[in-house]
């Protein structure tokens, strides 16, 4: 019983982090229909970016995590503007090209200038842990636990009030009419993306606290996103939490229970079988997707 | 007004007949070739017809069906591993492994197919992207069978191999082979009554169902024709590489490799995959050779120029300029720009 | 009376969760008979196509093609059954000519040619039925509004169907453009063929229509002579709201 608990309670929180790594992927699918395959290497650029902050000026990197966001806001809002704005309207595999080459690009670079060694932050709590009953909870978890339920209800909250947040929800629903409405359609699409890619940052430098972080890591991160975006559904901004609770869970409990490394291959059977009897997710909206239009 | 018709097919009846030229010469130029370059260039050009083949079965259904089959690696590595599997444990001749992959990996295609088919956009691409991920598990996770993540090796001489190792001379002929057959293919169905229901499909699934296409069968089909290529490649490559990996063999790169050469190349079209292969292929294997470090820094600019300039392939933006006169490529970026 | 009408329903019905979108149609259709089908925004018109055609799958009841049970059957079965349909919003076959858009129809027909080469040629007659004849090489997000609603026009005859559903093909056309497409229909049934005209144009109805459906709220409201059925205080009531069915009645 208390293993099943710790293994429950060691999912939970690996789900909060995944959901912090989708929910901004989850935004930007969900908004403007991209699929963006450089997700992944913006979060391990924000974990490079709060490394180096720690290593050069000591930044905690609870704090260098807003740096990393920063950072990233500013490349996504120029990538989304001026390269990936140019196709938006062409069909599924030129968006996904497209942020292939753009991985490729920031793979390719950040080999070069921080080279491919593994890294990751150390901290002075790192180690530390709460004990409940018999249940060890790792202080840095559970702190990015916290920060991924926290970003996803300011998401929320940005987007329902604030002018900027809904803006890019009815660019969401109907581009056309948010322009007539006055709304800068460019500029939203980028606003979007340039958030994206700042919570991506934030969940990089969460990861670099718990984990050992490469370049070559970057697809893995993509993947992640991809399962628990679809799991969680589209068009609801919490779907991504929910999905990354799931698959945290699914895969802790599949580690401990099942044999080899069969845990690695189960978040895809998870992936498939819910498309195939949900496709809208597990909270997506159904009946808008349900009507055919004809 | 009805000779008007006539005079049009008459005129595509006079331009069948030139690519039909160009294709022969380009075979025998290919196997002139053969005997004039060193055996590590014999790899590089099999590699390229090996591409050639990948990308002409993705066409069938990512460029007619418009189906983006992001895993399609999966039939590449179920191929591979099929053959691999009865090759070293039930010793058969690679001449018979290799036709039964492709149909072990169109069977396989056809029935992820039927759910997965219903999926539209990305989350059909996403789907397949999980089955190739899956399944590269699942090998790892069957040592006895597959050799697990420890890998497996395909007898090439000695008793227990029904066939011998072909050389890179015999994979260069292969290849070519494979590479003939599947142009052949894209060819045949770019032409056929099936191609253009594939094609319709792709533009509107609810109109082709209503002028009587079952599209349902029509996908299945597409998918399982695309990946009896795939998965015949597959075989190839393994009997090539003699020792085979899972992370190797269901890499994603293969797939996006395949997908940019059809897309740049110009999807739909037979021969925009053909040209995409070689020129994408050419360019890496130059770049790798030139810019050590930075080959695919400059792969991804030239991929998302490529895609910026001309999102529909360059087979398709000259065939359209020809059409309209107009090679503007500002007017081309135009097209799907916000 | 012995005869078999081409089209049958019983108690056709879909509901989208709570809504009620088409409930309990049941109506038939002789051979060569053009019905009109009209009905204020939203009164099931389209959703009620797209059931006969199986692109939407009844909740309730049965669809007669020719005697034969089709409910639920596939689009693909339906329009091998003999049955054409033209889409509200077009849909045509961008990626290529307008003369391909009209051969892949007739590849697909059951006893059509499989060669293309043959379809092409048969094209060109279509086109040139509907009045497209030389535009066959263009592309169909080149043509005009008007001929783009052709093109769906001829992309329904190419099947060479015997009953045809037509979803608002005349709107946005001029009342110039309108005629033609009058003609065409009537040619239709002097061939024999069975035509289903749903549209919003009035005029273009009670000119055409041998008789007239009325839909209100996905019901059949009533069914009848085109003149009869206008005239009617509870048709006019629905369509043009209860005000102005008062004055109507104040006014005679």
């Amino acid at each position: 019983m208390d293993t099943f608990l710790q293994v429950t309670a060691y999912g939970l929180l690996q789900g909060g982090l995944l959901a912090l790594v989708a929910v901004g992927f989850s935004l930007v699918w969900g908004i403007m229909n991209i699929v963006n395959l450089s997700h992944g290497a913006f979060v391990i650029l924000g974990a490079y970016i709060a490394w180096e902050m720690q290593s050069w000026f000591g930044l905690d990197p609870f704090l260098g995590m807003f740096v990393s966001a920063a950072v990233l806001f500013c490349i996504g809002y120029v990538i989304q503007r001026y390269l990936i704005n140019l196709i938006v309207n062409g069909p599924v595999f030129i968006t996904l090209l497209l942020t292939f080459g753009i991985n490729m690009i920031f793979i390719q670079s950040m080999n070069l200038i921080f080279t491919a060694d593994f890294r990751s932050i150390q901290t002075s709590y790192g180690s530390n842990s709460l004990k409940i009953g018999a249940i060890h909870i790792p202080v840095v978890r559970l702190l990015a636990f916290l920060l991924a339920i926290l970003i996803s209800f300011a998401l929320v909250a940005f987007v329902k009030r604030t002018r900027t947040g809904l803006s890019i929800m009815a660019t969401g629903m109907d581009r056309g009419a948010a322009r007539l409405m006055g709304i800068r359609a460019r500029h939203v699409y980028a606003i979007t993306f340039a958030i994206s890619a700042a919570l991506a940052g934030m969940a990089g430098t969460m990861i670099a606290t718990i984990e050992t972080f490469d370049p070559a890591k970057a697809g893995k991160f993509t993947l992640m996103a991809f399962v628990v975006a679809v799991l969680g559904g589209l068009g609801n901004l919490y779907g991504a939490l929910v999905g990354g609770l799931l698959i945290g869970l699914v895969e802790s409990w599949a580690g401990q229970y099942l044999s080899g490394t069969w845990v690695n291959g189960i978040a895809f059977l998870v992936l498939i079988i819910v498309l195939i009897f949900r496709p809208n997710g597990l909270v997506g909206k159904a009946f808008y997707a349900a009507r055919v239009e004809l | 007004m009805t000779t008007t018709p006539e005079v049009k097919i008459s005129r595509n009846l006079l331009h069948t007949w030139i690519p039909s030229v160009v294709a022969v010469l380009a075979v025998i130029g290919a196997l002139i070739l053969k005997s004039h370059i060193p055996g590590g260039e014999l790899r590089a050009v099999a590699t390229i017809f090996m591409f050639i083949a990948l990308s002409q079965a993705w066409n069938i259904i990512g460029g007619f069906a418009g189906y983006a089959s992001f895993g399609q690696v999966v039939f590449f590595g179920m191929g591979g591993y099929f053959t691999a599997v009865v090759m070293l444990k039930y010793h058969f001749s690679f001449w018979v492994a290799m036709p039964l992959s492709g149909l072990f990996a169109a069977v396989f295609a056809m029935l992820i197919g039927l759910p997965l088919l219903k999926l539209k956009g990305h989350y059909f691409a996403i789907a397949t992207l999980g089955v190739a991920e899956g399944m590269r598990e699942v090998v790892i996770n069957l040592p006895d069978l597959t050799g697990g993540g420890a890998g497996i090796s395909v007898p090439i001489a000695g008793t227990f191999a029904k066939t011998q190792y072909l050389g890179d001379g015999g994979f260069y002929l292969l290849f070519l082979g494979l590479a003939i057959f599947s142009v052949g293919i894209g060819t045949l169905v770019s032409r056929n009554k099936f191609g253009y229901g594939l094609r319709a499909i792709h533009q509107n699934e609810d109109a082709a169902a209503a002028v009587g296409i079952n599209t349902v069968r029509s996908k299945v089909m597409a998918y399982g024709l695309s990946a009896f290529m795939t998965g015949m490649v597959g075989a190839s490559y393994v009997f090539q590489q003699v020792t085979i990996f899972p992370e190797r063999l269901f890499d994603v790169e293969i797939t996006v490799l395949m997908i940019m050469m059809v897309v740049i190349g110009g999807s739909g079209t037979v021969i925009g995959p053909l040209l995409g292969a070689l020129g994408l292929q050419f360019i890496s294997e130059y770049l790798r050779e030139h810019f050590t470090s930075g080959h695919t820094f400059i792969l991804g600019l030239i991929i998302i120029l490529a895609v910026i300039l001309i999102p529909q392939g360059l087979v398709n933006y000259i065939r359209e300029g020809r059409r309209t006169k107009q090679y503007s490529l500002l007017t081309n970026i135009r097209r799907y720009r916000l | 009376m012995s005869e078999i009408p081409v089209l049958e329903t019983r108690g056709l019905g879909r509901r989208f969760g709570s809504l009620d979108a088409v409930s309990d149609v049941s109506f038939s259709v002789p051979k060569g008979m053009i019905l009109g089908v009209i009905g204020p925004n939203g009164a099931g018109k389209s959703t009620f196509i797209n059931l006969v055609t199986g692109h939407i799958k009844p909740t309730s009841g049965k669809v007669f093609i020719e005697g034969k049970d089709m409910t639920g059957a596939a689009p693909w079965d339906i329009a091998r059954a003999g049955v054409a349909r033209t889409f509200q919003i077009v849909k045509p076959f961008n990626g290529m000519t307008v003369r391909e858009n009209i051969a892949v129809g007739i590849l697909y027909e059951p006893h059509g040619t499989n060669r293309m080469a043959v379809a092409l040629r048969e094209a060109d007659e279509v086109l040139h039925t509907v009045g497209l004849a030389g535009q066959g090489e263009r592309r169909p997000n080149e043509l005009s509004t008007a001929d783009v609603r052709r093109l769906e026009f001829a992309k329904a005859l190419a099947s060479r169907p015997r009953l045809i559903l037509l979803d608002e093909v005349m709107a946005g056309l001029r009342p110039t453009e309108i005629g033609p497409s009058l003609d065409l229909i009537r040619e239709l049934k002097a061939q024999g063929t069975t035509v289903i005209v749903v549209e919003h144009v009035m005029k273009a109805i009670v000119a055409v229509s041998d008789e007239v459906l009325v839909l209100a709220q996905g019901k059949v409201l009533m069914q009848g002579d085109p003149h009869e059925v206008l005239a009617d205080p509870r048709v006019i009531e629905v369509y043009l709201g209860h005000r102005y069915a008062k004055r109507q009645k104040g006014n005679s």
